[in-house]
């Protein structure tokens, strides 16, 4: 019974892998999106509006199934056994950067009118306006809307199964299977489980450090 | 020596007139009262001053140098084409002539992820490269002249809106400026606050600050004015000794303001 431990801890190995790799790479991307669907320039928003909506508005299945296959079925190109991991944190890190950037945005618009004149009358230029007054009021406000989605990246992270990498959810099931046993899949939703709660327990903590001010 | 002056200044929104042909200056060591009722464009007329709006036609000038210029009914912007906000924030020329002026918001509009002490120094180092002991300094001294000198390491929302006033003039003191815009300074504050407001303005007055205060408060602007303008619809219906116009005013439309204050 005891042997499929080892299987299901590279399992999660592999989704602890897709999880901070999307973060790492999401949580940044989606500031130049942001600033893109909020142009001015009317051409750059419109590609910006584009892209989100189709990012939001297809399956992240279907998306990583494209990242995955698309090279070879699109341009013919052969990658190697690297691209199955590859493809998959390209395809979450993107996908989820529209996600984050719309989040962004709201964030911004919220920040009051009066935060920017102040600046300006103070001399700011406009990138410092930005980083000094402006980010950092965005980055308190939008703290719950993006622990939302890292709870839901958790739980996400089990689609890639869909191009056959043995994540965590993945080498549950096959081990399910083979020992005819449903055991395996107990001990995946309690790693699941104790990983969202740690998670939840982190982005607290961090909303909690902006609590000086409101 | 003027250090303020905007002559034939023209605005509008959308096609609507909001100021049409307003020009006055500000004399170093002046304090000029705006008043006039709501709507009638004197915090439009402000962001003028303030580069925080461009005027559509007008000149103006800072230390008598010439920063906008009128040309064929149109205003020219001292180093730039264009008339856009957009194009305000990025000229370089305007952000040097920022040091010039101060402005202090009706609702304060101080940051408030800053302690109040960062609030008032942030600039003097950030923007205008000063020494950061010297502004510490400096900013230590204008919060204590503005009796706030216990809360340096406060955050604004944990003071009182008087308060917050209050860091909102040391922040623009802290900047030396050689002029100092105040838009309604007491209007979001509860009655019982407006005095520690008022006096504090008075003892810049005192003190000979050039300043330009839009206000509501009328025996406020009698007793520490030297000169006032009504302003209605647009334009400057009246101004002079700021105790004669308010005390004893000329022009009908005037009076009829002024017996809502009474
Ligand atoms: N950015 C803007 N766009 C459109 N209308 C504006 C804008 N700013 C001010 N106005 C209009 O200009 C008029 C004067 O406003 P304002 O300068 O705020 O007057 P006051 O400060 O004297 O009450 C108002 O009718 C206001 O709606
Ligand atoms: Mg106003």
């Amino acid at each position: 019974m005891i042997e499929f431990i080892p299987k299901i801890l590279s399992g999660a190995k592999a989704t602890l892998l897709i999880f901070f790799m999307t973060l790492i790479f999401s949580l940044p991307l989606g500031l130049p999106i942001c600033f893109m669907r909020m142009s001015k320039n009317r051409f750059v928003k419109g590609i910006a509006t584009v892209i989100i909506s189709i990012l939001r508005g297809t399956p992240l299945m279907l998306q990583l199934i494209v990242w995955f296959f698309g090279p070879y079925y699109i341009f013919g190109i052969r990658l190697n056994s690297d691209w199955r991991i590859l493809s998959i944190i390209i395809g979450f890190s993107i996908n989820y950067a529209a996600y984050f950037a719309e989040i962004y945005r709201a964030g911004i618009e919220s920040i009051p009118i009066g935060q920017y004149e102040a600046a300006t009358v103070l001399g700011y230029t406009k990138t410092k306006r930005f980083f000094k007054i402006i980010f950092p009021q965005m980055v308190k406000r939008v703290l719950p809307p993006v622990t939302n989605e890292v709870i839901t990246l958790i739980k996400d992270t089990s689609l890639a199964f869909v191009v056959a990498y043995a994540e965590m959810f993945t080498m549950a099931k096959q081990v399910a299977a083979a020992e005819t046993t449903i055991v395996p899949l107990f001990v995946a939703g309690l790693f699941y489980y104790i990983f969202n709660y740690l998670v939840a327990f982190i982005l607290e903590k961090i909303e909690k450090s902006f609590n000086y001010y409101s | 020596m003027n250090i303020f002056e905007i002559k034939n200044c023209k605005k509008s929104f959308d096609g609507i007139k909001v100021i049409d042909d307003i020009s006055f200056n500000v004399k170093e060591g002046e304090v000029l009262a705006i008043i006039g009722s709501s709507g009638s464009g004197k915090t439009t007329l402000l962001r003028i001053c303030t580069f925080l709006q461009y005027m559509d036609d007008g000149e103006m000038s800072y230390l008598g140098e010439k920063i906008v210029t009128s040309d064929n009914g149109a205003s020219r912007y001292i180093g730039q084409n264009e008339l856009s906000i957009d194009a305000l924030n990025n000229n370089k020329e305007l952000i040097k002539i920022k040091s010039n002026f101060g402005l202090v918001f009706q609702n304060f509009n101080l940051f408030p992820h800053w302690t109040v002490l960062r609030n008032v120094m942030d600039a003097p180092i950030s923007v205008e490269k000063r020494d950061k002991d010297e502004v510490e300094a400096s900013a230590m001294k204008y919060l204590k002249k503005m009796g706030l000198e216990t809360k340096a390491m406060r955050y604004p929302c944990e003071l009182s809106g008087g308060q917050q006033q209050r860091v909102a003039i040391a922040r623009a003191l802290c900047l030396e400026p050689k002029i100092i815009y105040f838009d309604e300074p007491t209007s979001a504050l509860d009655p019982e606050l407006t005095g520690e407001i008022l006096k504090v303005i008075k003892d810049l007055a005192n003190e000979n600050k050039t300043m330009v205060i839009v206000t509501h408060e009328m025996n406020f602007a009698r007793d520490v004015a030297d000169r006032a303008i009504f302003v209605d619809n647009g334009v400057i219906v009246e101004e002079g000794d700021a105790h004669e116009l308010i005390t004893n005013p000329k022009m009908e439309r005037t009076k009829k303001f002024l017996q809502k204050y009474n």
